[in-house]
């Protein structure tokens, strides 16, 4: 039997929201100069339990809104849950896109040693992997041009690129794909990113994976939830979920 | 099971600092990026205020004190610090929404780094101040004894950047407000003058821990003065516990500040 990386019991989680409220003039003239806006409150998850085991590729589908990012983010420590538990064994990393932490008013150079850092690497491992990163993304004549000038493609190769081998050096027990699969950018590089992204997942990690992409769920998940409305609607084969999910978004 | 835990404190010590350090390097080069003196502009800011002040604020106390010049520069110095550190605290959290948003990224780097950036520009800055030493023919060795100083003051400033940058996440206004705060504290800070015989200001200086820090590094440093114990204490006491008080409130809201950036 497998160990449980992830132990998810009776989670919840709710949001004060900002909203329009039918108010009179004098209450609405009150709240533009005080600049504080009516709240209320939102479930967004509402009584979760779960459990991924070491290994195990893990997928989350459903509408948006429905709580997969957040769910995602109260695993990763980012959001505080209101009510159940959670319980992770080992390196919890999260990623939400590529590129968070890049200053683009820095070389490429000095870019890949920042992105290292906030990905927990020192300098030292940075530096072993720098050759590698730079030969991933194809920018090797690019390395001390600042990002700025860079084109959006190139700076997707050089995100992911830091990204992936930067995370990959530091082997993460558990990892977190917040819609997040391949690159983006041109037919050849997103080929190369996803077949390094396969490749990644399949290390021995417990990855959770929510995706609006169908395809990369059935392909590289072992199971799947849909999630509905802050609850669990249905968990299991990924074919039959996505089946699920097709036939009530009808 | 006590070792483990502070091992583990301090391997996620160290790496709160290094990350902080790292940021504050990238910060240190964006602001320099593109500017025509560069690094330069850390010598020559200081100093162009600085001969402002002397005219000016001299004018005033009439440079009563001795070595005026330098009992300006050095009070100047350290109130900078202090200012630039905690001004920037109260944004440190909500300009960086983004990324704690989007990655488990330390917050209390996001607090060390506006620290370190503005440790890197004060030492540029008591470098301008050794200078002045040399000139003034004051004593080299009396200037080492700025650095335990400093430490301490660091820690004074980086628990009220703690405290500021948790208020911060809560109150949008605080930047404003502690901007107010500061130009009335810069007021009632001896800098430019020297402080005068009225009783009610002298008690609202005691009660102001800038003036102590700010005094016990002139009388050190410029006069070759040792301080009282119980001063030396007082600061001693003052920065570890201001430390501990902006790191617990700081721990205590910080699981929060994802959702409310």
């Amino acid at each position: 039997m497998p160990e449980k990386s992830i132990q998810i019991v009776d989670l919840k989680k709710k949001f004060n929201i900002g909203f329009k409220r039918n108010e009179g003039a004098l209450a609405r003239l009150v709240s533009s100069i005080s600049g504080r806006e009516t709240k209320r409150e939102l479930e967004v998850i509402n009584g979760i339990s779960f459990d991924v085991y070491k290994g195990e590729v893990m997928g989350i589908i459903g509408k948006n809104g429905s709580g997969k990012s957040t769910l995602l983010r109260i695993i990763a420590g980012i959001y505080e849950p209101d009510g159940g538990k959670v319980m992770t064994r080992g390196r919890v990393e999260y990623l939400s896109g590529f590129g968070n932490g890049l200053s683009p008013r820095l070389t490429m150079e000095e870019n890949i040693y920042l992105m290292g850092s906030v990905l927990g690497l020192d300098s030292k491992e940075v530096k072993k992997k720098f050759d590698e990163i730079v030969e991933f993304s194809g920018l090797s004549n690019f390395i001390y041009t600042k990002v700025y000038q860079f084109s959006s493609g190139m700076v997707t190769r050089l995100a992911f690129s830091a990204t992936i081998h930067c995370l990959n050096h530091s082997k993460p027990d558990i990892l977190l794909l917040d819609e997040v699969f391949g690159a983006g950018g041109d037919i050849d590089f997103e080929q190369k990113a996803i077949k390094k992204m396969a490749e990644f997942i399949k290390q021995g990690s417990a990855v959770v994976l929510a995706s609006h992409n169908l395809n990369i769920i059935e392909s590289y998940c072992d199971r799947a939830i849909l999630l509905e409305d802050g609850e669990i609607a249905k968990d299991g084969d990924p074919k039959i979920i996505i089946e699920e999910y097709k036939k009530r978004s009808i | 099971m006590n070792l483990k835990k502070i091992s583990k404190f301090l391997k996620d010590s160290e790496k709160i600092l290094r990350l902080g350090f790292s940021f504050a390097l990238a910060q240190f080069k964006v602001r320099n990026e593109g500017s025509y003196l560069g690094i330069l502009w850390y010598l020559l800011e200081p100093l162009c205020f600085f001969v402002i002040i002397l005219l000016v604020g001299g004018a005033i106390s009439q440079n009563s004190a001795p070595y005026y010049p330098l009992y300006l520069f050095l009070g100047l110095i350290m109130f900078n610090f202090f200012i630039n550190t905690t001004s920037g605290a109260t944004r440190a959290v909500t300009s960086n929404a983004g990324l704690i948003k989007s990655m488990n990224v330390s917050r209390e780097s996001l607090v060390i780094s506006g620290i370190f950036q503005f440790v890197f520009s004060h030492f540029i800055e008591m470098l301008i101040f050794l200078g002045f030493m040399i000139y003034f023919k004051g004593s080299i060795g009396a200037f080492i004894w700025y650095f335990p100083i400093f430490f301490f003051f660091i820690l004074f400033v980086s628990g009220i950047s703690f405290m500021l940058a948790a208020a911060g996440v809560y109150m949008n206004d605080l930047s404003n407000v502690w901007n107010v705060f500061c130009r009335l504290l810069w007021f009632l800070t001896p800098i430019f003058y020297i402080m005068p015989p009225s009783i009610l200001l002298q008690k609202i200086s005691y009660l102001n821990p800038m003036y102590h820090f700010i005094n016990i590094a002139r009388e050190i440093i410029i006069y070759g003065r040792m301080p009282g114990l119980f001063a030396m204490s007082c600061m001693i006491f003052f920065s570890i516990l201001f430390l501990f008080a902006g790191l617990s409130i700081f721990k205590r809201y910080k699981s929060r500040f994802a959702e409310l950036v």
